[in-house]
């Protein structure tokens, strides 16, 4: 293991304390717990948008905390959910009034602590809360499983972005769920990894990809992916990609999207942006417009080299929504 | 409100005891850190609860149930909470209990898991060790058995349920993944729930 870290057991906290440094204008936390960090910015009756999950992803998910998208986010441990308490605290701490919406990733131990934090809020806090379950990776799919298995990955994002515009406007804990439901099931995603990564408190890394190789599919936590192939020109790689995702989202030419280009740790902004430059050829083939472009790291897996593409068919609503302004630590739109 | 007490003290004891019979079990199957889950979980619980003044059995359980979710937010922990949560619900204002509530006890514990695992009888998980226990309550209850002859014939019949396992195909978590090789073995909740039993056996003794 090769990190600039103190001691692993210190990696959340200290991590931590260096945002609330940077970032003190904008983000703080509730309940003398630094895993429960909330916005400095609490808006009068606008419901409130709390997300959660384990570190390890920066950006994600506590970056998006801030105007115009999210309020809340409890934080785990590296790839570890965070309590339902801690969840419950943010909640408390960001209900203005109007109830509070739960977005985050399809994992079963954010789920369960999910929804025990939901029980709670409403039995012992009479905080109405909502939830929406975001699971856009294309890799994980199982349409014949009795429930949804496909991961929440890098497209949470722009779920996070139109629901937090959708609060913003000042629409009710009912529309603002209708908002990030249509977003989250219009949202694809799937992802190329090229090495992998490493659990401070593990100290190596739990699998390895062979350095002419590359891992199709694979999930931010290392979960295995579709298929294990030699490493390929990166136009090949967007192709496959893009196959997969437009074979599983339905669209018309002409439609209107939204490309979410994403470095997953340790890809250079060059790359990111060569695998840009295909994706507009490869969609354009296909009739598709793209009506706003994002690139750069949005959801990372700790030092993992490697990509993912996220693509949102936008109607007319979510389009404006897109366009908001926003202004959190890590995610700026004027 | 002694009886909870000493049950959640056994409940305590039995998971230190069993730590490495069940990380044993779970590594076969899962990520092997079910015996620190379970071990930290009910300690956790214990701790929360064993100097309460609280006369409400059903909130007294409720908070053993929240702290141990804080204590172990893993997938496991998590459902272990719930039931206790459930259960501390379907008992509120109860500062006594006869048999009938014991088995709603369990019986909630029973519901509150399977709600948040969406899980069921047959799954090859937790359920179908405490499952069993349950319906072997629920008999005694009707016979008029007392309360060490319920925790026994419980016991027996969660330990059965617990054997059953093995023929069982699991669908849930990493074990899933197995399909028909998940079959033959013995799963690690399953062995959760004939602890459980065995802490209520114990507390009766």
């Amino acid at each position: 293991m090769k990190k600039i870290i103190n001691e692993p057991v210190d990696y959340v906290k200290e991590m931590l304390e260096g945002l609330y440094i940077a970032h003190k204008d904008q983000i703080t936390y509730t309940n003398d717990d630094v895993h429960c960090l909330i916005t400095t910015n609490k808006k009068d009756g606008k419901v409130g948008i709390a997300t959660g999950g384990g570190s390890g992803h920066l950006p994600l998910f506590l970056g998006y905390v801030g105007d115009g998208m999210l309020d809340g986010c409890s934080v785990g441990d590296v790839f570890q959910s965070p309590s339902a308490e801690q969840m419950l605290e943010v909640t408390k701490a960001i209900d203005a009034g109007a109830g509070v919406l739960y977005i985050y990733g399809n994992y079963n131990g954010d789920i369960f602590n999910f929804d025990m934090a939901a029980e709670m809020a409403d039995m012992e806090e009479d905080i109405k809360v909502e939830s929406v379950v975001a699971g856009d990776d294309v890799a994980s799919a199982d349409d014949t499983a009795a429930t949804n298995t496909r991961r929440g990955v890098a497209g949470i994002v722009l779920v996070y972005k139109c629901a937090g515009a959708a609060a913003d406007k000042m629409m009710n804990l009912d529309e603002v769920k209708r908002v990030a439901e249509k977003a989250a099931g219009n949202v694809r995603t799937m992802g190329v990894a090229l090495t992998p990564c490493i659990v401070p408190r593990v100290g190596k890394a739990g699998f390895s990809i062979a350095e002419d190789e590359m891992e199709i599919g694979m999930g931010i936590h290392g979960e295995k992916g579709i298929r294990t192939g030699k490493l390929a020109k990166a136009d090949e790689i967007v192709d496959e990609v893009l196959e997969k995702i437009l074979g599983d989202l339905p669209h018309a030419k002409g439609d209107e999207v939204v490309v979410l280009v994403n470095g997953l740790g340790a890809t250079s902004l060059d790359e990111q942006y060569i695998v840009t430059r295909r994706i507009n050829q490869h969609l354009a083939e296909k009739g598709l417009a793209v009506h706003k472009y994002y690139v750069g790291e949005y959801a990372t897996a700790l030092e993992m080299a490697g990509f993912s593409i996220s693509v949102l068919k936008l109607d007319d609503e979510l389009k404006q929504l897109i366009d908001a302004p926003a202004n959190t630590p890590f995610f700026k739109q004027i | 409100m002694d009886f909870i007490k000493e049950l959640f003290k056994q409940l305590q004891d039995i998971m230190q005891e069993n730590k490495d019979y069940l990380i044993d079990l779970d590594s076969v199957v899962g990520d092997g850190d079910l015996g620190l889950t379970m071990s930290d979980g009910f300690t956790a619980a214990y701790k929360k609860i064993k100097d309460t003044t609280e006369a409400d059995i059903g909130k007294t359980i409720y908070q053993a149930g929240k702290a141990m979710s804080t204590a172990v937010p893993s997938t496991m922990g998590t459902l272990m909470a719930s039931g206790l949560m459930e259960a501390g619900k379907n008992l509120k204002g109860k500062t006594e209990l006869d048999n009938s509530d014991i088995a709603l006890l369990f019986k909630s514990y029973f519901d509150g898991v399977a709600k948040r695992g969406k899980a069921k009888l047959g799954d090859k998980t937790f359920l179908d060790g405490l499952g069993p226990a349950v319906d072997s309550m629920n008999t005694s209850v009707s016979a008029g058995d007392d309360l060490k002859t319920m925790a026994t014939k419980a016991f027996e019949a969660a330990t059965k349920g617990f054997d059953d396992t093995t023929k069982m195909k699991a669908v849930h978590g990493r074990a899933a993944i197995r399909g028909e090789e998940s079959r033959s073995l013995q799963d690690p909740g399953a062995a959760v729930a004939t602890l459980i039993i065995k802490a209520l056996c114990n507390s009766v003794e």
